[in-house]
């Protein structure tokens, strides 16, 4: 295909390039406008008119942030419940799609359809709400760890994946002598890992950006997360009624606003770090979800 | 386990239900028949809602469902290898965040206070007051899409990409032998190499087209981005039973809304699933 190219293909190239360029600015700027606010002065950015770089530089806003013992608790509850959320909703799921990918599975296709029609048909939020409570989950940690522990969309996933692992491979360790477990996790598990990494960055980034369950399941003040204080900091400066909250701050050149765009910051930096690492499973992953629909 | 143990809570719907007695209350509590769907539909906010989520819903297939195929067919056509994966990578990077963030990012742009956006369109003096793009009702709704867009349009990119890997590059050199235009060539190859997964995703959205469809949450930007100001246009279906059921505590009356909200899901996936069969000859089950 490597030949001299035409006035068509100029034009087209050029078109393609100005679209592209486009669209890269409109996805990148968001974020680095954020960056900026957080690294400026907050009194200074109120006065409007920044676009491109920092007018006063300052690191007071993430100081302000590190400062504050409902940030840092709000950061960690938000790490455990990820890095729990993860850990058990991964294995769980990965355990429970294990036994129904095995074809000699009694009642194999009622499970199959139990799961289908849980997917596309729900009971409606205040249902699950009144389970949890009923279960004593509302108000503890449990209540953002458990529920999300059997993901069916994955569900579906793994089980197509895993009947695709060919059976001789269980049944050379079996003769062996190995056990169920030990196959499951010395000889399935290892093979799996494109699947367990596209979970594993979907039900991450499911539990660090989940919200709701903070804000109407949660009482408990030291368990709110750090999306929920995200929330909670956006509706205050939605509406400007100024004075009480630049006068609680006045002691520094701190805003509301500009903690506000920290903690976006330091809630999109988690996300950032691990995303190279999976990017190129979950490419692979999503097509595995798309084939099954 | 935590699908279905609410499923049986859709009985309350039919119900007089107090939250105080607890699970074995959906079973023990008098029945209340059809009255709380009664009592939804003479509900005076009722046209308004289901206004404002099948407008929502409909904007946002109309708009969003494009998109996506667009932007694959373009990339398809750029042949530098490293820049088409860095815009990808770019453009599904908003996937991630949460809509908390991406609320957060709108206020920061748009805010009639100290937005962005506001700011440089009265430098250029193309506006003389501040846009309220984020309390105007009128400005809801093209928000919410594009906010969606936004977030999503990369995301579902990669489908189509997927499915423009699977052409055969004979095809394209044949065509070009023939002496084919590249439009041409997009038009005769691409586009037709696109139905299969098209049609997949047309039917995924439709049938979560309440739920907001491909873009996601309508639920959670209601949220988020409505407000007491633009509620008129922003409060949909699902935020009303939401805060209903867990502000006000009328349990039966807020599963009704939930319900009729499930049902008419249901019915969307099996009809689409059923047109798409018959015009194609292929759909999901």
């Amino acid at each position: 295909m490597r030949h001299k190219k035409t006035t068509e293909d100029r034009v087209l190239d050029a078109i393609i390039s100005v679209i592209l360029f486009i669209v890269v600015f409109v996805t990148l700027y968001p974020f680095y406008y954020i960056l900026l606010i957080t690294l400026n002065a907050g009194t200074d950015t109120a006065i409007g008119g920044m676009y491109l770089w920092p007018r006063q530089f300052t690191l007071g806003n993430y100081l302000y942030f590190l400062e504050d013992p409902k940030w840092i608790s709000a950061f960690g509850i938000s790490m455990l419940r990820t890095i729990a959320g993860t850990a058990l909703g991964v294995l769980f799921t990965a355990i429970v799609a294990y036994g129904l990918a095995k074809r000699d599975l009694i009642f194999r296709k009622s499970y199959f359809l139990i799961v289908v029609v849980a997917m596309n048909f729900s009971g409606g939020l205040i249902a699950f709400y009144i389970v949890l409570k009923s279960l004593g989950l509302i108000n503890t940690f449990g209540v953002y760890v458990i529920p999300g522990m059997l993901n069916l969309f994955f569900l579906l996933i793994a089980i197509t994946f895993f009947t695709e692992i060919p059976e001789e491979l269980g049944e050379s360790a079996r003769i062996d002598g190995a056990s169920e477990v030990r196959i499951f996790t010395k000889i399935i598990l290892p093979v799996s890992m494109p699947l367990l990494a596209t979970m594993s960055l979907f039900i991450g980034s499911g539990q660090w950006n989940a919200w709701l369950d903070s804000a109407y399941f949660v009482q408990d003040e030291r368990l709110r997360t750090l999306t929920y204080r995200m929330m909670q900091v956006i509706n205050q400066t939605m509406v400007p009624s100024g004075e009480a909250q630049s006068a609680a701050m006045s002691r520094s050149s701190v805003t509301p606003f500009s903690i506000q765009a920290t903690a976006m910051i330091v809630s999109i930096v988690p996300i950032l770090g691990v995303y190279p690492f999976l990017q190129k499973y979950f490419v692979s992953g999503m097509m595995l979800g798309s084939v099954k629909g | 386990m935590f699908s279905y143990i609410p499923m049986f809570g859709i009985i309350i719907a039919f119900k007089n239900y107090k939250i105080s007695t607890g699970i074995d209350g959906i079973f023990t509590s008098s029945w209340a028949g059809v009255t709380h769907f009664k009592e939804l539909i003479n509900d005076y906010n009722f046209p308004m809602l289901v206004r404002n989520t099948l407008v929502l819903s409909l904007l946002k297939i109309v708009f969003s469902y494009p998109i996506p195929i667009l932007f694959a067919i373009l990339l398809s056509e750029v042949r530098h290898v490293f820049l088409k994966r860095f815009v990808q990578t770019v453009s599904y990077l908003p996937h991630f965040i949460s809509w908390v963030v991406v609320t957060g990012i709108s206020y920061a742009f748009f805010s009639s206070g100290f937005g962005i956006f506001n700011d440089l369109l009265i430098s250029l003096h193309l506006i003389k007051e501040p846009l309220n793009i984020l309390t105007d009702p009128n400005s809801f709704w093209g928000l919410a899409v594009s906010t969606a867009i936004w977030k999503e349009a990369g995301w579902w990119t990669i489908i189509f990409l997927a499915a423009l890997a699977g052409i055969d590059p004979s095809l394209y050199e044949a065509a070009e032998m023939d002496g084919a235009s590249r439009l041409r060539r997009i038009y005769h190859i691409t586009l037709p190499g696109l139905k299969g997964a098209s049609i997949v995703v047309l039917i995924l959205t439709i049938g979560s087209m309440l739920g907001g469809g491909l873009v996601g949450s309508n639920f959670e930007q209601s949220m988020l981005l409505g407000n007491a100001l633009n509620s008129e246009k922003s409060q949909i279906i699902q935020t009303y039973a939401f805060t209903i059921g867990l502000a006000q505590g009328r349990f039966s009356f807020a599963t009704a809304i939930d319900l009729m909200q499930s049902v008419i899901s249901v019915f969307l996936i099996f009809t689409s699933n059923a047109i798409a069969k018959r015009v194609s000859g292929t759909g999901l089950f």
